[in-house]
């Protein structure tokens, strides 16, 4: 069959882009709305009931800078990690390749609160034991820090995933894109940074996005390994007041508006690449 | 003198099943202007694509300008000095026209953004679309697109042009537009390797035609010849089915 199409096919995302009035922003605004609307909620229990839900609220915002830093802090280190696992299974090396296909496979198949739980206490207990096998003092008395083992956690079970994400973004993007790039001289490397990354990254932002946001929620798991996190002060503060329906209920709200306000920071970013020029 | 590109029994598999070349072996001088013609699957793209290692080949040599094509180092320097244009233009679809020709000139040979730029703009003049600079590859027909893809290749400055295809994915009004600026090329001296059907181009512009059928170069002579008195019968045969 004589293929004979009038334009290059790859690049379907940013024509659609320019077309005027394909913008999605009337859609976007109205989600804006819910927005203001669960902050509005959140103030107005705060202001006629001061107690508890003020108390709550005060109580628990150490955690929310927990869980944001935690969450932030994991998601950039999950970028990367995860682009390094995403070129691993497109190697052409066996080797390369079979590793980061191993370390996709196990990390997808165990549960990431078992993955937090093994970090912070056997990690710190492997490290030991080495320590003691090699006599080297610092690893003897290694002591876990209860965030740096949630995030390398977070980190280490996220980037498998987003292993898979960047190599779906990756294979979409036109073989002839990177050809045409090697041809003219460039290294795979260059080739990837300057051609086929720029576009892949437009094709993988809204599911790049979708982990942000279900790291944001799952970051509520390292409440289990001694991070105290918005969801473990919302613990502590039920263990000394014993009221669950409010307390439970302020928690639920506070991730509500983090996570709402993150899917409206990826949609503005998702519409500022598509638009970039 | 010495052949521009030496190809010395080059053999190539698809798989198990596939015999794609079957020891080809090739000289093309310095200034030569050289068209293969074939049958689909007759294994023309492929050995185009082995000049510049696009296709990795089992056994074999190529030689480009005195460099071997075997390490990686050497693969990237004979890549550096040989232009190619594919059927589907391969324009990077996130850049700008203007950037298409610059990036590999900035990120190959480290020309500073003012040169980049100058070489660029001449060359979009030579190519008959300076006023395209600023626009995007999926704002232009599908002429334009590929008289951009021959500006980014010139732009690097090559020895050799290889075009697999150039016009065979253009609508019948553009081809005109792209063949004129390679008959320009050649007439300026280029050394080209074409693969392509155009008999037009072919009896304008090339020094040499070649017939390859299932992986193996049947017949080469001057286009004229090859064209109006082919030897080989398989050559006739498909003539008579591309020729009307």
């Amino acid at each position: 069959m004589p293929a004979k199409p009038k334009a290059a096919p790859s690049p379907p995302l940013d024509a659609l882009a320019r077309i005027p009035g394909a913008e999605p922003s009337a859609k976007l605004d109205a989600w804006w709305w819910l927005l203001v609307g669960v902050i509005a909620l959140v103030v107005l229990l705060a202001a006629v009931r001061p107690d508890p839900f003020l108390r709550i609220i005060v109580f628990v915002r150490d955690g929310i800078a927990v869980t944001i830093f935690t969450t932030v802090s994991s998601f950039a280190l999950i970028l990367i990690l995860g682009m390094v696992g995403g070129l691993g299974r497109l190697s052409k090396n066996p080797l390369i390749f079979g590793l980061s296909s191993l370390y996709v496979e196990l990390i997808r198949g165990i549960p990431l609160m078992v993955q937090l739980i093994w970090w912070y206490f056997a990690f710190p207990s492997v490290l030991q034991q080495i320590g003691i096998a090699f006599k080297l003092p610092f690893l003897m008395q290694y002591r876990a820090n209860p965030i740096a083992m949630a995030i390398l956690g977070l980190t280490i079970c996220y980037a498998a995933y987003m292993s898979e994400i960047y190599r779906a973004g990756i294979q979409s993007i036109p073989k002839g894109q990177l050809e045409a790039a090697r041809s003219l001289g460039m290294t795979y490397a260059q080739a990837m940074r300057h051609v086929v990354l720029p576009q892949a990254v437009r094709v993988i932002l809204p599911p790049v996005g979708n982990e942000f946001i279900a790291l944001l929620k799952d970051s509520s798991l390292v409440s289990v390994v001694a991070v105290t996190d918005l969801t473990r002060r919302g613990r502590e503060f039920m263990s000394t007041t014993f009221i669950p329906i409010e307390t439970w209920s302020m928690v639920a709200l506070l991730y509500l508006v983090l996570t709402l306000f993150a899917a409206r920071m990826v949609a503005w970013i998702e519409r500022r690449t598509k638009f970039e020029r | 003198m010495e052949p521009i590109i030496q190809i010395r029994d080059v053999h190539k598999h698809f798989g198990r099943a596939v015999h794609a070349l079957r020891g080809v072996s090739l000289d093309i001088q310095k200034g030569e202007v050289v068209v293969i013609i074939g049958p689909s699957g007759s294994g023309k793209s492929t050995l185009l694509r082995c000049i510049n290692r696009l296709e990795e080949y089992e056994q074999g040599t190529i030689v480009v300008d005195g460099i071997p094509l075997d390490t990686a180092a050497n693969i990237n320097a004979v890549r550096t000095e040989v232009g190619m244009v594919f059927q589907q233009f391969n324009l990077f679809a996130h850049l700008s026209v203007m950037d298409n020709l610059m990036l590999a000139q900035r990120v190959v040979r480290h020309r500073d953004s003012g040169e980049a730029r100058r070489v660029a703009l001449e060359l979009l003049a030579k190519v008959g679309i300076p006023e395209k600079a600023e626009a995007f590859p999926v704002q232009l027909s599908g002429g334009q697109q590929q008289r951009v893809a021959i500006a980014r290749a010139l732009a690097m400055n090559p020895k050799i042009m290889l075009f697999d295809e150039p016009t065979s994915a253009l609508d019948p009004e553009m081809i005109k537009e792209v063949l004129d600026v390679m008959l320009a090329l050649a007439q300026e001296g280029m050394t080209m390797v074409v693969v392509s059907h155009e008999m037009g181009f072919a009896r304008a512009a090339a020094h040499r035609a070649i017939f390859m059928d299932e992986g193996s170069i049947i017949e080469e002579s001057t286009p004229e010849k090859l064209f109006s008195t082919p030897s080989h019968e398989r050559t006739q045969l498909f003539l008579s089915k591309v020729l009307l």
